[in-house]
């Protein structure tokens, strides 16, 4: 966040500073406050929640409190945690492929002018269209079995990691190509040494959403093929009226949808440290 | 030719290759219509139930189109509410970034137990997928306004409510169209989806019974149509987008 030369927190703070017990620099309001605040409105949510249902009763068939969740999910745990394994490997797994494809044939339309003028404008077509569609065909071709979840999810996370590798590869600066070829540096130097660092932020922007989309296409996957994974069990409680279970299995994708959003930060944190972060994010916004 | 024309030709270009690639293999490779349908069976198909595939486009555009409008009308004015207060944004802002990166896809089946299996829940389904886009983005853009220009905007004493017509929501209005954008097509392919689990009508529905009776062929034409509409979407959301900026430029 921009520093405000106005900003109202200041001169709390500096009056803090003076004050004759003055909190240690982490206690201070302004700086608890942003983690106490969501915190707060977490717990008055769920709160809520469950009061909603207990003074409610009549709409425990659509929704059920937090407590029942929670119980269920303790309870439930040895049929869950199968699902859980079994969305979380097709996930990974598709986006594993995903990555790997992604990248080398976006890298690979780079490599000519002419070749990206002619395929990258498909690329970008393809993340407009509702791709999701498509489901159903993957269904004939791969049959109600693992692959076509698996695959299914490598053809969603594929499009925009292939997209924005090209473009960030693209879009490296003229400058930088132009000291490379006055040092001349070959032409694979010049990619490992220039082209990847200035690609790695559009990179990663790809890279998150292609996770989010290998998720979302192995959810719908299971939607289409009805066999296994925690989306086939949302769908199966939510088919029985069990509103408990089913949310005791969102719970659960939640968490592996944000564990595996978490894992490609981590990776961005990593992959801007050892490329030196100041230079890669400058120009990109 | 010049690059200009370079660039417009060479995906058509590429485009055809595919297609005849495509046609070819098919033709001489001796694929079954069940497994991949050629393009031209697939224009033929698409040509002969036209009058059909039409209605089904009728039924899901104007679900993603009301479901569209509510997100953005929803978006703006939460992002607005949102970044008004600085405790607002603190409070609300984990929670909203958090619920973008679950895979709300999967709420799917729990709008059927809301809402039953009409329009409504399609249409708040898709409402819900493309509302998260508008916000983020809106809520961005209204923070990043130049600070300059919102010194100058006290000093003159503007009232909050002029500050934020004139000033915040021009300086927004790049980021709020990105969100937008993004939020067009997830409009649609949140429809689709619900139609995936609810639906009795609509493409959705028509690509999924055609898939399930391995009519591969109608499941690629209600594919084209589908394609057609999220596009239309898309090119409708960006046109406004010029129209918008230079009205604002003046």
């Amino acid at each position: 966040m921009t520093a405000l030369p106005f900003a109202p927190d200041t001169p709390v703070d500096a009056a803090a500073d003076t004050g004759a017990i003055a909190p240690p620099r982490w206690l201070r309001w302004s700086k608890i406050r942003p983690v106490l605040l969501p915190l707060l409105f977490a717990v008055a949510w769920l709160a809520t929640w469950q009061w909603g249902v207990e003074r409610f009763p009549q709409t425990r068939s659509v929704l059920s409190s937090p407590s029942e969740i929670g119980a269920i999910l303790g309870r439930s745990m040895p049929l869950l945690l199968p699902q859980l394994a079994s969305t979380a490997r097709e996930a990974l797994m598709g986006f594993a492929l995903a990555t790997v494809v992604g990248i080398a044939l976006g890298a690979a339309i780079t490599l000519s002018r002419r070749l990206e003028q002619a395929l990258f404008p498909h690329l970008v077509l393809f993340q407009i269209v509702p791709k999701i569609a498509l489901a159903p065909l993957f269904v004939i071709w791969f049959g109600v079995g693992g692959e076509t979840r698996l695959v299914f999810a490598l053809f969603l996370a594929f499009f925009p990691i292939a997209a924005a590798t090209a473009g960030g590869l693209a879009r490296t600066r003229p400058e930088a190509l132009r000291l490379c070829t006055a040092l001349t540096a070959s032409r694979w130097r010049t990619f490992i040494a220039v082209r990847v660092p200035f690609a790695i932020p559009s990179l990663f922007a790809g890279l998150k959403i292609g996770m989010t989309m290998a998720l979302i296409g192995t959810i719908v996957g299971e939607f289409v093929t009805g066999q296994q994974g925690l989306g086939y069990m949302i769908m199966f409680a939510a088919a029985n009226a069990d509103s408990a279970l089913t949310f005791a299995a969102l719970a659960l994708l939640c968490v592996v949808g944000l564990a595996v959003y978490a894992t490609v930060v981590l990776a961005e944190i990593v992959a801007q440290r050892w490329y030196g972060a100041p230079f890669v994010t400058e120009g990109f916004n | 030719m010049s690059e200009r024309t370079l660039s417009f030709v060479l995906p058509l270009a590429s485009a055809a290759v595919i297609a005849l690639a495509w046609q070819l293999t098919v033709q001489f490779g001796d694929i079954r219509e069940i497994i991949l349908p050629a393009p031209s069976a697939i224009a033929e198909k698409l040509l002969r139930t036209m009058p059909s595939l039409l209605d089904q486009a009728v039924v899901t555009g104007r679900e993603a189109l009301a479901a569209f409008a509510l997100a953005v009308a929803a978006g703006f004015v939460g992002a607005a509410t949102i970044s008004s207060s600085k405790i607002l944004r603190e409070i609300f802002y984990p929670a909203i970034v958090t619920l973008q990166l679950i895979p709300k896809v999967a709420l799917a089946p729990l709008f059927v137990i809301f809402l039953g299996i009409d329009h409504e829940a399609r249409v708040t389904f898709a409402a819900l997928l493309s509302f998260f886009p508008v916000l983020i983005s809106t809520a961005v853009g209204l923070n990043n306004t130049d600070l300059s220009a919102l010194r100058l905007c006290r000093s003159f004493g503007a009232s909050p409510w002029r500050t934020f017509w004139s000033v915040r929501v021009p300086f927004a209005l790049p980021h709020f169209f990105s969100g937008v954008r993004i939020s067009s097509t997830m409009a649609v392919t949140g429809i689709v989806i619900a139609e995936f689990i609810s639906a009795k009508e609509g493409l959705g529905f028509a690509i999924l019974a055609a898939g399930a009776r391995s009519q591969t062929a109608a499941a690629f034409a209600a594919i084209a149509v589908l394609c057609i509409l999220g596009l239309a979407l898309y090119g409708a959301v960006a046109g406004l987008e010029r129209l918008a900026i230079r009205w604002y430029r003046g």
